[in-house]
C-alpha cells in the first residue's frame, strides 16, 4: 500500500490527473460496452423499431434544422467573399484561412448581443414576427427533395402546400413592420407585403405549365420525371415558365434587384429597423435560408432536381458494359479480403511516401511516411466517396442537388454584386403588366401544345 | 385517406419543432447576452437620432390596399387553375377543358384590363 502511495507521490501533477482517468476508462469502458451490447442497445433498437414513424420525423426535422444553419453561414460567407472579389477587394480574411469562419463568428456575435424591444412596441407580436418568418422557411424545407427518398414528407399536394406556406412570409413581415411602432418599419413592412403579394401571382402561375406536363402536384414525382439526359429537364420544355419563376423567386426572396424591403438608402432597414440581437438574427437567418430554398426550388422544378445531367445507364448500355461494381464481390474474396485489409494500407502508404522521399532531399524518412499516410487516407476517403456515389442513389442525388442549388445561390449573389435596385413603381408595374400576362401566355402555349399533340396522336 | 393523414401530421410537427427551435435560441441568447437599462431615449422609435414626433403608425397610401385586394382575387383564381391543370392531361378530349379555361381566363383578364385602365397598376 505504501509503495503505491509513494510512487503516486512521485508523478507530476498532470500524471495525477491522467492515471486515475486511465484506470477509470479501463474499468468503465468495457463495462459500458458490455451494457450497451447486452441491455441498452437492444432496448433502444426495440423502441426505435416500434416507433419508426416518429423516429423518421425526428430525423427529418433535426436534419433540416441542422442543415439550415451551415447553409445560411455558407451563403453569407459566399456573399461577402464573392461580392468582395467582384469589387476588386479581398473581403474577410482574418478568421481561419481566407476568412472561412467569418460568418460563423458573426453569427455568434449576434447571439451575444442585447435583444431589445422598443418601449411602445407590441412585445408579443414583436417576438412572434421573426418566428413566423423563420417558420415559413422550415416548413417549406419539408417538401423539398434533396435526393431520392431524402425528403421531409413527400406530400402528394406538394406544390399547393409550397405556395400556401410560402405566402405566410407576408404575415411575418407585416407583423414585424406593424408591431415595431416605427415609421420606417411600417413602410418597410407594407412595401414587402405589397411586393411579395404581387410576385406571388406570377410565381404560382408559372408552374401551371409544369403541372400540365407532369400531371401531378407531387414535387417528388416532378423530380423523378426529369431523370435521364440534360434535355429531359423541364427547363427545355418550359423556358418561359422557368424564367418567370426565377424572376418572381428573386422578388419573393427579397433579393437584389428587388430588395425594396431593406432599401437602406430609403427606409433604413425596412421592417427590421427596430430589431436587435437574436430576433434580428432570425429575420436575416430566414432571408439567407430563403435564398437557398428559392435556388433549390428552381433546381427541383426546372433543372432536373437531383438527377445527373448524364444518363449513366444509357452510356454504359451503349458500350455494352455492366457497371463495374457488379463484378466486385467482397464476400467471394475469402482469404484475399484479409490480405487486402491487412497488407494494402501498408503497401500503399509505402508506395505513396516513396516518391515524396526520393524527390525532396531535405525530407526525413518519418516525414515522408506521414505524408504518405495522409495521402493514403485521402485516397481511401475518395474511394469510399466514389463507392457511396455509385452504390447509393441518394448520395449521388444529394451531390448533384447541392451542386446545382449552390450554382443558383451563386447567381443570386452575382446579381447582388451587379444589379442596381429598381424603383418601387417599376417593381409593381413589372409584376402586374409583364410577368402576369407572360405567365398566362405560357400556360396557354403549353395547353395548346398538349391539345395539338394529343389530336395528332403523339403522346 | 390514411396515406394523406400519415403525411399531414408532419406539417404540425414541423411548425411546433421550428417554433421551439426559434424560442430555444432566443432563450439561449437571453441567457448569455448583456443588458443595459439606458435612459428613456433608448426605448424611442429609431428616427435617425432625433426624438420621434407625430403618430408612429403614420398614414400610408391606399395603393397597398388595392394591391392586396387584387392579390386575393387572383390567388383564388389560381387555386381553380391548379386543379384544372391537374386533370387536363387525363382528359379524353383536351379541347373541352382548353376552351373552358380560355373563357375563365378571359374573364380574369377583363378584370385586369379594367384595373389597368383605371390606373391602379401604376404606382402613385
Amino acid at each position: 500500500m505504501t509503495a503505491i502511495t509513494r510512487s503516486l507521490g512521485n508523478v507530476s501533477t498532470v500524471g495525477k490527473v491522467v492515471i486515475p482517468l486511465l484506470v477509470l476508462i479501463l474499468v468503465v469502458g468495457p463495462l459500458v460496452t458490455v451494457l450497451l451490447a447486452t441491455v441498452i442497445g437492444p432496448w433502444v433498437v426495440g423502441v426505435a423499431n416500434s416507433n419508426l414513424g416518429i423516429l423518421r420525423f425526428v430525423v427529418a426535422i433535426t436534419g433540416i434544422l441542422l442543415f439550415s444553419i451551415p447553409a445560411a453561414f455558407i451563403i453569407i460567407y459566399m456573399e461577402l467573399k464573392v461580392i468582395a472579389y467582384m469589387n476588386l477587394r479581398v473581403g474577410p480574411n482574418r478568421v481561419l484561412p481566407a476568412g472561412a469562419a467569418h460568418s460563423v463568428i458573426a453569427g455568434l456575435k449576434v447571439l451575444t448581443k442585447e435583444d431589445f424591444s422598443p418601449t411602445s412596441a407590441d412585445k408579443t407580436v414583436f417576438t412572434w414576427a421573426p418566428v413566423m418568418v423563420f417558420l415559413t422557411a422550415v416548413m417549406t424545407f419539408m417538401v423539398i427533395p434533396f435526393g431520392p427518398g431524402l425528403v421531409g414528407a413527400p406530400l402528394n399536394i406538394g406544390l399547393l402546400y409550397l405556395f400556401a406556406v410560402g405566402g405566410m412570409t407576408v404575415v411575418g413581415l407585416l407583423l414585424a413592420g406593424w408591431s415595431s411602432f416605427n415609421k420606417y418599419s411600417l413602410l418597410g413592412g407594407l412595401r414587402s407585403a405589397a411586393q411579395v403579394v404581387s410576385y406571388e401571382i406570377p410565381l404560382t402561375l408559372s408552374v401551371v405549365g409544369l403541372i400540365l406536363l407532369a400531371g401531378t402536384l407531387s414535387i417528388d414525382s416532378i423530380a423523378r420525371q426529369q431523370a435521364g439526359w440534360v434535355w429531359d429537364w423541364f427547363v427545355f420544355r418550359q423556358p418561359l415558365g422557368a424564367l418567370i419563376f426565377f424572376i418572381a423567386g428573386v422578388a419573393e426572396a427579397n433579393r437584389t434587384p428587388f430588395d425594396l424591403t431593406e432599401a437602406d438608402s430609403e427606409i433604413v432597414a425596412g421592417f427590421a429597423t427596430e430589431y436587435s440581437g437574436m430576433r434580428f438574427g432570425f429575420l436575416f437567418f430566414a432571408e439567407y435560408v430563403n435564398v437557398f430554398i428559392m435556388s433549390a426550388l428552381i433546381v427541383t422544378m426546372f433543372f432536373g432536381a437531383w438527377n445527373a445531367p448524364v444518363d449513366i445507364n444509357a452510356v454504359l448500355g451503349f458500350f455494352h458494359l455492366a457497371p463495374f461494381w457488379v463484378y466486385l464481390q467482397p464476400g467471394e474474396l475469402g482469404l484475399g479480403l484479409l490480405l487486402v485489409i491487412a497488407v494494402a494500407p501498408l503497401l500503399v502508404t509505402l508506395a505513396l511516401s516513396a516518391p515524396v522521399y526520393l524527390l525532396r532531399d531535405s525530407m526525413p524518412a518519418w516525414k515522408a511516411l506521414v505524408v504518405g499516410f495522409i495521402l493514403f487516407n485521402l485516397l481511401v476517403i475518395g474511394a469510399l466517396g466514389l463507392a457511396a456515389y455509385i452504390d447509393w442513389d441518394w448520395v449521388a442525388g444529394l451531390v448533384w442537388f447541392m451542386l446545382k442549388a449552390f450554382i443558383f445561390v451563386f447567381v443570386f449573389v452575382w446579381m447582388r454584386g451587379t444589379f442596381p435596385r429598381v424603383r418601387i413603381d417599376q417593381l409593381m408595374g413589372f409584376a402586374w403588366k409583364w410577368l402576369l400576362p407572360a405567365a398566362l401566355l405560357n400556360l396557354f402555349i403549353t395547353a395548346f401544345a398538349i391539345v395539338i399533340l394529343k389530336s395528332a396522336g403523339i403522346h | 385517406m390514411d396515406q394523406l393523414w400519415g403525411n399531414l401530421w408532419y406539417v404540425g410537427g414541423f411548425a411546433v419543432a421550428g417554433t421551439l427551435f426559434v424560442f430555444g435560441t432566443i432563450g439561449l441568447a437571453w441567457l448569455i447576452s448583456h443588458r443595459t437599462r439606458g435612459d428613456e431615449h433608448k426605448g424611442y422609435p429609431y428616427e435617425s437620432g432625433i426624438d420621434t414626433f407625430g403618430d408612429s403608425h403614420a398614414r400610408f397610401g391606399i395603393s397597398f390596399y388595392i394591391y392586396a385586394l387584387m392579390f386575393v382575387a387572383f390567388d383564388v383564381e389560381i387555386v381553380f387553375i391548379f386543379l384544372w391543370a391537374l386533370i387536363f392531361s387525363a382528359a379524353t378530349d383536351p379541347l373541352v377543358p382548353f376552351v373552358s379555361m380560355l373563357i375563365f381566363v378571359a374573364v380574369l383578364m377583363l378584370g385586369l384590363a379594367y384595373a389597368w385602365r383605371k390606373g391602379v397598376l401604376s404606382w402613385r
